[in-house]
C-alpha cells in the first residue's frame, strides 16, 4: 500500500515537472512560432506599469509573450549569473552602470546594439555610459540626479534662497536647525554613495579624479578628498545631520522628509515619487551642496544614467528582445513610464507631467557631471570610497579614513 | 522465544533453493544489499544535485574566474594567501563572524534548553508557548529582518520608542548604526528568530527520557538539581550535540539577514564570512577568490564544531 | 512538578518579546504606508484590510500558493524518505564505514549555498530541468538531506538494536524491520525534520527565484518580492503577504505537533 503511493508520488512529480517545462519552453515545434522573451530587472515598484507596457507589446505582437521577472538589487547579480552563463531565460534585461556593465561586457554578456531605428530615440549625450569603444551595448534608460531633495515650502518659510557656496550651505543649515527642521536627512545605507557625489563634484582636480585613484595616478589622501571628507564630517558635528544617521534607513529618512520633518533628503530625484505618494502637498526642488566659493564652482549637480537595458548576446530570441526594446524606447511608451514611475528618462521627447518631473527635468539645462563614483571600475574601491563616508560618521577623523581608504585602495592593486 | 527462532530457521531452511551457501552469508548479503538500497536514493540525488557542483565551485578557489568571461587562468593558491595575509576585511569578517557566533549559540542553547525544562509535559499551555515560541521560525529570515529594521529604526522603531515611553530612554541606542554593537544586535535577533526551533529538539530529547528514572530517582531521594545532572544531562546528549552543532552551522551561515539588515555595515562592521563571500562573488566579480574563501569558511566551521564536540564529551563525564 | 510563579513570569516575559514584534506586523498589515511612518506602534486608524483585498483578488496568489504547496509537501515527504532510510542504514553498517557515509552526508551542512547556486543552475539548466517544478524540489531535497540525516541518525542511534536483531530473527526483511520499527520509534526525530522541512523549503527563496522563471510555476515567496522596491519597500502590503503565507505553515506546524505527540504517548518506545 505504502510502496503504491510512493510510486504514485515520484509519478506525480515527474509528470508535473514535465508539464511545466514544454508549456513554457516550446519554441521550435510550435506551429503558430510563439516566443516567449524574459525581461529581467530590479525594480520591483515598477512592477504595475511595467505589465501595462507589457499587455500594450504582447496585443501588437502577438507572437512574442513576454515574461518579467523581478530580482530584488542586492541579489541581481547572483540570480542572473548563471543566466548570463547559460543563456537561458535571459533575453532583456538591465544593468548597472560602472562596475556591473563593464564585467558584463567585457565577458561577452551583451550583444551589440547598432539600429539606429533604436538609438535614434535616445539623447546620444545621455547614453554614454552603456558605450565602449564607439559600439552601444546597453541602453541606460533613466536619468537621475544624485544630489539632495530639498522642501521648497520650508524654505519659502524661512526666507531661504539655495544656497551657492559653502558658507551659505552652512549658513542655511544653521538657520534650518535653529527653526526646529533637521537641515539634511541621511539615511546609512544609501546616502554615503549618493551624498559623496556633489560633495566631491567641485573638489576633484578632474572630473575622472575617482578613477585615477584606481589606477593610481591619484590618492584619496591627496587634499581634495579629504577636504571632501572633512567637509561631511563638519555637517555632521554641527548636527546638520539627524541624530543617529547611520543607522536609518532610506525608508525612514524619505518617510520624516514626508513628514516635513527635515529640509532636505540625502538621496536623489528619484525618491521625489516616493515622497509626494506620501505627503501629496509637499513641493519639491533639488540642490547641491557646493563645496567651494561660488566663483570656483564648476558644477551644480550630479546626474546618472542608470537601469541600462540590454540584449542578452547569448538569448536564442534575439530579435524578439530588439522589438521589446525598440518599444519601451517609442516616446509615448516611455511617456506612459515615466509619469507612472516618477523617473526622468534618456529617451527623447518625453513628456512629463507631474510637477515633481517637470522639476527635475529643468535640470537637464544645467552644468552637471556624470556621478563620479560611477567613474571607478573597482567594486572594492567603490566600496572602500563609501566606508570612508561611513567612517567619519562614525567618529573617526578625516585624515584616518582617507588613508584606511587608500590602504585599500592599495591592496586591492596588488590582487 | 528461541524455540520459535529454531524453528523458523529450519523453515527457512527447507524453503531456500539449492544454493551451496550457508545459510548465515546468503543473509548476510541480502542484508547488505538492503542496506545499499537503502542509501542508494538518497545518495544518487544528494551527490548529483550538491556534492558535485559544490566540489566544481571549490575547485575553482585556484582561479581567477570572475564569474562570468568564458576566460580564467590558474593561480594555485594566491587567493589563499591574500586571504591569510593581505585581507582586512577578511579579517574582520572573521572576527565579526565569531562574535556573532558565540552570542546566538550562548543565548539560543540556554534559552532553548531551559524552556524545554520548563515546557517539556504535554499540556495546553505548554503546547500554547512552544507554538508562539516557535512562530518566528516560520516567518522568512527576509521577513523577520524586514520586521527587526523597523524595531531597531532610531526615529519611529518599535525598541526605543518603547524604552522612551518606560522611562529608559537612556537605554536607547544606534542599534544599528553604532559599529561598535551592531553585530550584537543582529545576534540577538537570530536567537530570537530560531530559540523556538532549538526548543522542539530539546523537547523531544526530553520526552525521550523514561519517567521510570526519574520515578526510581524520586524514591531513592533525589533533588532536582542531582535529577537533571545524573539523568537529564547525561541522557540529553544527542539532543544537546545536535543543537548545539546546528545552531553553530546556523549562524555561520545567517545571510540573509545581515544582508537585508545592515549588508555589512556600517564600514564592515557587520560583515560575516557569508556576505563576504557573496560580495566577493557577485559584487566585486571575484568569484575564485570567494570560493577560496568558502573553503576557509568551511574548514572553521568544521573546526569548531569539532571543538564542541569534544568539549561536550568531557562534561558528560 | 510545582506551578511556580517564578515559571510563569519567566514564560510569560519571554512571550512578550516573541509577541510584540510580531503583533506589530499584524497591526502594520491595516495600515496604509504614510500611516505607518507617522503612528509606527500604535493601532491602526481603521481596521483597513484593503491590502489583503488586494493580495487575495489579485489570482496568481492562488497560483503560488499551489506551487508552493507541491514543492513543499513533495520535498518534505522525501527529504523525511531518504533520510530515514540512510540513518537506518548507517547504523547498520559497520562502525568506519558508517562514519564515513555519516560524515558526507553530514557535511553538506556547512557548505554556503553561495557556492553552489551558480553550478546547481547550469546542471539544472542541461538537464532541462529550469523553470520546473521537479527541478526545485530535487534541489531541496539536495539541501536537505544533511539536516534530515544529521537529526534522524542521531536519534536513531539511540534505539536499542536488540529489537532489530529480534525481528531479524523472526525473518522480518528489512525494509518491514524499517517501516515498522524503526520509522515508529523515530517519530518524534521525523516530526523534528518533517518541521524544519517544511518551513525551511516553504520559504526558500533562493532556489525558487534562481530557477522559476515564468508565472505559472513560481512560488509564494516570490510573490513577496512584488512589494519591495529599489528604493521603497511597501511594508503594509509586504507584510499582509507574510502574514497569509505563514498560516498555511501555522496549520502545517499544529498538525505535526500533534503527531508529534500523539507518537510519544501512544507507547511507542515500549
Amino acid at each position: 500500500m505504502k510502496k503504491l503511493l510512493i510510486l504514485l508520488a515520484m509519478l506525480t512529480v515527474i509528470i508535473a515537472g514535465c508539464g511545466k517545462n514544454s508549456s513554457t519552453s516550446g519554441d521550435s515545434s510550435d506551429s503558430s512560432k510563439k516566443v516567449t522573451i524574459n525581461f529581467t530587472h530590479w525594480r520591483g515598484e515598477d512592477s504595475k506599469a511595467f505589465d501595462s507596457i507589457i499587455e500594450q507589446f504582447e496585443k501588437k505582437n502577438p507572437n512574442i509573450h513576454v515574461e518579467m521577472t523581478v530580482f530584488p538589487s542586492d541579489s541581481y547579480q547572483s540570480q542572473i549569473q548563471g543566466s548570463l552563463l547559460s543563456g537561458e531565460g535571459i533575453d532583456v534585461f538591465a544593468s548597472f552602470p560602472g562596475s556591473q556593465f563593464e564585467t558584463i561586457r567585457k565577458a561577452n554578456g551583451f550583444a551589440k546594439l547598432d539600429d539606429q531605428n533604436l538609438l535614434s530615440k535616445f539623447d546620444e549625450k545621455l547614453i554614454q555610459a552603456g558605450k565602449a569603444d564607439n559600439t552601444q551595448y546597453a541602453l541606460p534608460y533613466q536619468l537621475v540626479y544624485n544630489i539632495p531633495v530639498y522642501n521648497k515650502g520650508i524654505f519659502e518659510k524661512l526666507n531661504l534662497d539655495v544656497p551657492k557656496d559653502w558658507n551659505s550651505f552652512l549658513k542655511t543649515s544653521e538657520t534650518l536647525k535653529k527653526n526646529g527642521y533637521t537641515p539634511i536627512l541621511f539615511s546609512g545605507d544609501v546616502s554615503p554613495s549618493q551624498f559623496i557625489n556633489p560633495m566631491i563634484m567641485n573638489n576633484e582636480p578632474t572630473n575622472n579624479a575617482l578613477h585615477e585613484v584606481e589606477t593610481g595616478k591619484r590618492k584619496l589622501t591627496d587634499e581634495w578628498f579629504i577636504k571632501t571628507l572633512s567637509q561631511i564630517k563638519e555637517l555632521n558635528d554641527k548636527g546638520y545631520f539627524q541624530k543617529d544617521a547611520l543607522g536609518t534607513k532610506k525608508e525612514s529618512a524619505a518617510a520624516l522628509f514626508a513628514q516635513e520633518k527635515g529640509a532636505m533628503l540625502a538621496q536623489g530625484s528619484y525618491m521625489m515619487a516616493t515622497v509626494k505618494q506620501q505627503n501629496p502637498k509637499i513641493d519639491q526642488g533639488l540642490l547641491a551642496p557646493i563645496t567651494v566659493d561660488q566663483d570656483k564652482a564648476k558644477y551644480e549637480g550630479v546626474h546618472t544614467t542608470t537601469f541600462l537595458l540590454g540584449v542578452a548576446e547569448k538569448s536564442k530570441h534575439k530579435e524578439a528582445a530588439k522589438k521589446f526594446l525598440t518599444f519601451l524606447a517609442d516616446p509615448k511608451i516611455s511617456s506612459e513610464y515615466a509619469n507612472a514611475t516618477g523617473q526622468l528618462l534618456t529617451v527623447k521627447d518625453v513628456k512629463y507631467d507631474s510637477p515633481e518631473l517637470k522639476e527635475s527635468a529643468k535640470w537637464k539645462d544645467k552644468k552637471t557631471v556624470f556621478q563620479p563614483r560611477f567613474t571607478i571600475l573597482n567594486e572594492r574601491v567603490s566600496k572602500a570610497v563609501e566606508t570612508s563616508v561611513q567612517d567619519v560618521l562614525s567618529g573617526m577623523s578625516a585624515k584616518k579614513a582617507a588613508e584606511k581608504a587608500q590602504g585599500e585602495v592599495e591592496r586591492v592593486a596588488k590582487n | 522465544m528461541s524455540l520459535k527462532t529454531n524453528t523458523s530457521i529450519q523453515e527457512e531452511e527447507k524453503r531456500t533453493p539449492s544454493f551451496s551457501f550457508p545459510l548465515f552469508s546468503f543473509k548476510s548479503i541480502s542484508k547488505s544489499r538492503h542496506l545499499w538500497l537503502f542509501l542508494l536514493p538518497g545518495f544518487i540525488i544528494y551527490t548529483v544535485f550538491f556534492a558535485l557542483p559544490t566540489l566544481s565551485a571549490l575547485f575553482l578557489s585556484t582561479t581567477d574566474w570572475n564569474g562570468l568571461s568564458s576566460q580564467f587562468s590558474f593561480v594555485g593558491f594566491q587567493n589563499f594567501k591574500e586571504i591569510l595575509t593581505n585581507d582586512s576585511i577578511f579579517t574582520q569578517s572573521l572576527t565579526n563572524n565569531l562574535k556573532f557566533t558565540i552570542g546566538v549559540l550562548i543565548f539560543q542553547t540556554l534559552l532553548s534548553l531551559g524552556f524545554a525544562l520548563l515546557l517539556y509535559k504535554n499540556s495546553a499551555w505548554n503546547t500554547f508557548y512552544r507554538s508562539l515560541f516557535f512562530v518566528p521560525t516560520i516567518i522568512s529570515s527576509v521577513s523577520i529582518a524586514f520586521t527587526w529594521n523597523f524595531m531597531y529604526d532610531p526615529n519611529i522603531g518599535g525598541v526605543n520608542l518603547f524604552l522612551s515611553k518606560i522611562g529608559l530612554e537612556h537605554w536607547t541606542q544606534s542599534w544599528i548604526g553604532n559599529g561598535h554593537i551592531a553585530i550584537y544586535s543582529l545576534a540577538f535577533v537570530q536567537f530570537w528568530a530560531h530559540t523556538g526551533q532549538m526548543l522542539i529538539i530539546f523537547v523531544a530529547g526530553i520526552q525521550a527520557i523514561p519517567s521510570e528514572l526519574y520515578e526510581a530517582a524520586s524514591i531513592d531521594g533525589a533533588t532536582r538539581w542531582q535529577k537533571f545532572k545524573r539523568i537529564t544531562w547525561p541522557l540529553l546528549a544527542p539532543a544537546t550535540t545536535m543543537v548545539v552543532a546546528y545552531t553553530t552551522i546556523q549562524s555561520f551561515k545567517a545571510f540573509d539577514l545581515i544582508i537585508a539588515m545592515t549588508n555589512g555595515g556600517p564600514s564592515n562592521s557587520t560583515e560575516i564570512l557569508s556576505t563576504l563571500l557573496y560580495h566577493e562573488a557577485f559584487i566585486n566579480f571575484r568569484f575564485g577568490y570567494a570560493s577560496a574563501i568558502s573553503v576557509v569558511f568551511m574548514i572553521v566551521i568544521a573546526l569548531l564544531t569539532f571543538l564542541q564536540f569534544r568539549v561536550l564529551r568531557l562534561t558528560k563525564m | 512538578m510545582k506551578q511556580n510563579p517564578f515559571r510563569q513570569l519567566i514564560l510569560g516575559i519571554y512571550g512578550l518579546i516573541i509577541l510584540l514584534p510580531l503583533s506589530l506586523v499584524l497591526l502594520t498589515t491595516f495600515k496604509t504606508t504614510p500611516e505607518l511612518y507617522s503612528n509606527p506602534i500604535g493601532l491602526p486608524a481603521g481596521w483597513n484590510i484593503e491590502n489583503y483585498k488586494q493580495l487575495l483578488v489579485n489570482e496568481p496568489i492562488f497560483g503560488y500558493i499551489k506551487n508552493s504547496v507541491i514543492v513543499t509537501v513533495f520535498s518534505t515527504f522525501f527529504i523525511l524518505w531518504f533520510s530515514s532510510m540512510i540513518a537506518y542504514a548507517i547504523i547498520q553498517l559497520p562502525q568506519k564505514l558508517g562514519w564515513i557515509v555519516y560524515g558526507f552526508f553530514v557535511c553538506g551542512m556547512i557548505v554556503p549555498t553561495q557556492v553552489n547556486m551558480i553550478p546547481v543552475f547550469l546542471l539544472m539548466n542541461k538537464l532541462g530541468l529550469v523553470n520546473t517544478l521537479t527541478g526545485v524540489i530535487i534541489v531541496s531535497i539536495s539541501f536537505l538531506l544533511p539536516i534530515g540525516v544529521f537529526i534522524i541518525t542521531g536519534f536513531m542511534k539511540t534505539l536499542p538494536r536488540e529489537l532489530f536483531e529480534a525481528a531479524r530473527m523472526d525473518g522480518a526483511s528489512e525494509w518491514k524491520i524499517y517501516s515498522k520499527i524503526a520509522l515508529r520509534l523515530s517519530i518524534p526525530s521525523m516530526a523534528t525534520v518533517g518541521i524544519f522541512s517544511f518551513v525551511i523549503v516553504w520559504n526558500d527563496l533562493l532556489f525558487p527565484l534562481l530557477l522559476l522563471k515564468s508565472k505559472e510555476v513560481k512560488t509564494l515567496p516570490i510573490a513577496l518580492l512584488d512589494f519591495q522596491g529599489e528604493f521603497l519597500t511597501n511594508y503594509p502590503m509586504l507584510f499582509s503577504a507574510v502574514v497569509l503565507s505563514s498560516i498555511p505553515l501555522l496549520i502545517a506546524y499544529v498538525f505535526l505537533q500533534k503527531q508529534f505527540i500523539s507518537g510519544m504517548t501512544s507507547g511507542a518506545l515500549k
